[in-house]
């Protein structure tokens, strides 16, 4: 018998070109995380404003986020904002057992944020600037509208869906390439919920003091921080919160739309409220 | 963006050299082979039965890593199913190398034909799917020669 090893062609592996396939696959990646992520992250924001207020208000109470305020050693000004804060609960007729809780921060960072629970944040580094009552009030009430229209846990809900999705698929493509896509995609949510609190804000603020003057405001401090006339903003869809200028404009267009007058006497804040 | 940054350039790195390490061995086994294919390797289990000859197992076996690029490729692959033909010339690679390196095995030996060759292939890299895969491929037969 006479044994023989032939040639054999050289066909035995794909003569696709590698890179084709790679930019294929990778474009049909993007556009499946990103179509995953925009209706994971709506179905699951969706489906957590379900979630009544007494259970969230469970889950955040196991967490004590009084350890962080500086509440006990401002006590002047921790009840001036918790007074100012429920007459806004009641201006916005929030639910009987939705209880705005507010932290001052005894810190420089330039911030304020509301969270699960009906916790509202506010930091001496953004206090320290404002003018009047007039602005604070619309500080607080957009802050409390977060919790009115149940903004913290729609998006946590919202966050949550999106990213238990990506770690059950991460496991088999880069995870850092869909995490960050993912995250694109949630934001833009988030800026129609801002969009939403600031006109709860004005509401609020035109219904205290019978005009809006002084609500606009808040947003020019916030332009001047951010270095003037928005050279240096980010582009709109990298930004939770809607342009700066965008919502100073707002007002007037609010204004003009429900008859809201843009001028009136402002109300001077405390003398302890001096920083 | 920092990892986007550290991904995109190892994907890149992976595949020029990926590329290199690639055609400079496929050139290698193709030359190889020509060079070996007097001594015949079988998959039949029956040995010739005209005569007597001396048998010895001969073995060859290699061990491949993967780059960055094909695991990327094959990574998105997992998604959507289908053929990942970045892996597939990786084993052919290594099939091919493992059986090259059994025969230059037999050859040193004088052997006229090995019979009974079987392959093996087994992933090294352990269990998490987090490290690209490193391939061992072995090829083993039972080498004859003439007495």
């Amino acid at each position: 018998m006479e044994y023989k090893n032939p040639k054999l062609p050289e066909n035995n592996v794909s003569k696709e070109h590698p890179l084709k396939e790679f930019s294929t696959l990778l474009i049909g990646t993007l556009v499946l995380v990103v179509v995953v992520s925009i209706t994971l992250s709506l179905a699951g924001s969706t489906l957590a404003g379900y979630i009544p207020y007494s259970a969230e208000k469970k889950v955040a109470s196991l967490y004590d986020v009084s350890t962080h305020s500086d509440n006990e050693r401002f006590p002047e000004i921790a009840a001036y904002l918790q007074d100012l804060a429920d007459k806004i609960s009641k201006a916005q007729n929030l639910p009987e057992d939705m209880k705005i809780t507010v932290h001052y921060m005894d810190s420089p960072t330039m911030n304020a944020f509301a969270t699960l629970g009906g916790n509202v944040f506010m930091f001496k580094g953004l206090l320290e600037r404002l003018p009047n009552e007039n602005t604070l009030v619309t500080l607080l009430g957009h802050e409390i509208a977060h919790v009115k229209y149940r903004h913290p846990i729609r998006s946590f809900g919202g966050g949550i869906a999106v990213a238990i999705a990506m770690t059950a698929i991460g496991s088999s493509a880069d995870s850092t390439v869909l995490g960050d896509a993912g995250l694109l995609s949630t934001l833009q949510f988030s800026r129609k919920m801002e969009t939403q609190s600031d006109l709860e804000a004005m509401h609020n603020l035109n219904s205290l003091y019978g005009h809006i003057n002084g609500g606009a405001e808040l947003f020019k401090i916030f332009r001047e921080a951010r270095g003037g006339d928005g050279g240096s903003e980010p582009s709109e869809f990298f930004s939770t919160h809607p342009q700066d200028e965008k919502r100073i404009n707002s007002f007037t267009e609010n204004a003009n739309k429900y008859n809201w007058s843009e001028t009136g006497e402002l109300t001077p804040l405390p003398d302890f409220f001096k920083f | 963006m920092e990892q986007l940054l550290y991904v995109a350039v190892f994907v890149t790195l992976g595949y020029f050299f990926g590329k290199r390490a690639e055609s400079k061995h496929f050139k290698s086994l193709i030359e190889r082979e020509q060079h070996l294919n007097a001594l015949p390797a079988m998959a039949s289990r029956m040995p010739p039965q005209d005569g007597q000859y001396d048998q010895v197992l001969v073995s060859g076996s290699v061990v491949i890593a993967n780059d960055y690029f094909k695991t990327f490729v094959a990574g998105l692959r997992n998604l959507f199913g289908g053929k990942i033909t970045t892996y597939e010339s990786l084993l052919d690679r290594a099939r091919r190398e493992a059986l090259l390196r059994m025969k230059e095995q037999a050859q040193q030996m004088n052997a006229d034909l090995v019979f009974n060759v079987k392959y093996e292939t087994a992933n090294i890299s352990g269990q998490t799917s987090k490290k690209p895969p490193i391939i061992e491929a072995h090829a083993y037969g039972t080498a004859l020669r003439k007495l």
